[in-house]
């Protein structure tokens, strides 16, 4: 109880410098979200050399934002919610709204660097699930991410993607379905339960 | 290595979340600097920006402030002459010998309406640095 309480007089505290604009704290904040923002980028189908962008300007919004920040939503899920939003106004300044609704090329997905998979299971397993997940529509991928990475309510996932709490049971469900028929088809239809 | 039965599903679920958590998603190196340098480059344009704004509405005020009291003192001269006689002499009511002089000071440059457009520069001037004195550094600041 008392480590809870203290634990919240700490971030009050953080909360309180980033609010000032102090900028050891917002450094703070961007290496310790940057790369769900780079995740939610890459994801939402931005290419390499527009991720940077997106993401700067994702932060920019967090720090000019943070004065309204009124904390009913996690520091977490609120700049999920600008950075989803700026990805996707990207792509639709840009005429590229479709990408959110196909599914990704193969080819990019194969050939995109990956991050060190410290696999709990085992490395083989994190990496072929994670090339799986690219696989899918970008919505569902967003929607899987967000419940099993990102560990958000329903409630916070439509709050983010700005859908409503059924559409995000019908994008999780039908994610974790095809991802099912993806590794089964990957590691033989004996290991995967495809229902 | 992937559950197998339909009842299995949480366990399903417990590995592609596991699996998730584990990726770490490739920054860019140095993003934290260059989204530091960003921040304070948009800071120093948007103090920039207010302040030129705060110069330029201070201009226009005294500007527009100005003209106003010329415009009232060419068609209206004789009623702000008046006015200003007006308070004149009700200072001069309450009988500070200094106030006695201020009518003949008036009369003097009624014929002149130049004297207030010069007047009027002046107090617009006094009015914008009044301002900003008081409040300049408060929305400088900002």
């Amino acid at each position: 109880m008392s480590i809870k309480i203290w634990q919240k007089g700490q971030n009050d505290e953080w909360l309180g410098l980033l609010r000032s604009g102090n900028h050891k704290a917002f450094g703070q904040f961007i290496d310790k979200y940057k790369e769900t923002v780079f995740l939610c980028c890459r994801r939402l189908g931005l290419r390499e050399d527009e991720i940077e962008d997106v993401a700067s300007e994702t932060f920019l919004a967090a720090y000019n934002g943070l004065g309204r920040y009124s904390g009913r939503a996690g520091l977490g899920t609120w700049l999920w919610s600008i950075a989803y939003r700026q990805a996707v106004n990207y792509l639709r300044k840009n005429r590229r709204q479709w990408q959110l609704e196909a599914e990704p090329e193969k080819l990019i997905a194969g050939s995109r660097e990956k991050g060190p998979a410290e696999a709990i299971q085992d490395k083989e397993t994190g990496k072929i699930i994670w090339e799986a997940v690219e696989q899918l529509p970008r919505l569902w991928a967003m929607a899987i991410i967000l419940f099993y990475r990102e560990e958000k309510s329903i409630a916070d996932i439509a709050k983010i993607m700005q859908m409503s709490k059924n559409t995000v049971k019908t994008n999780l469900f039908r994610g974790r379905e095809r991802l099912k028929q993806i590794l089964a088809a990957a590691l033989g239809e004996d290991n995967v339960s495809s229902r | 290595m992937f559950p197998a039965d339909k009842s299995d599903n949480g366990k399903f679920d417990e590995i592609l979340k596991q699996s998730l958590q584990s990726y770490s998603e490739p920054v860019p190196s140095g993003f934290n600097e260059r989204m530091l340098s960003r921040i304070k480059q948009a800071e120093q344009q948007r103090v920039l920006a207010r302040i030129i704004l705060q110069e330029r509405l201070s201009l226009a005020g005294s500007i527009v402030l100005g003209a106003a009291v010329l415009v009232l003192m060419t068609i209206f001269p004789g009623a702000v002459i008046s006015f200003l006689k007006g308070v004149a002499v009700s200072l001069t009511e309450q009988g500070s010998a200094f106030m006695n002089e201020v009518p003949q000071v008036i009369g003097v440059v009624r014929n002149g309406w130049q004297f207030f457009a010069i007047f009027a520069g002046i107090l617009g001037f006094v009015i914008y640095s009044f301002l900003d004195l008081l409040i300049g550094d408060r929305l400088r600041a900002r």
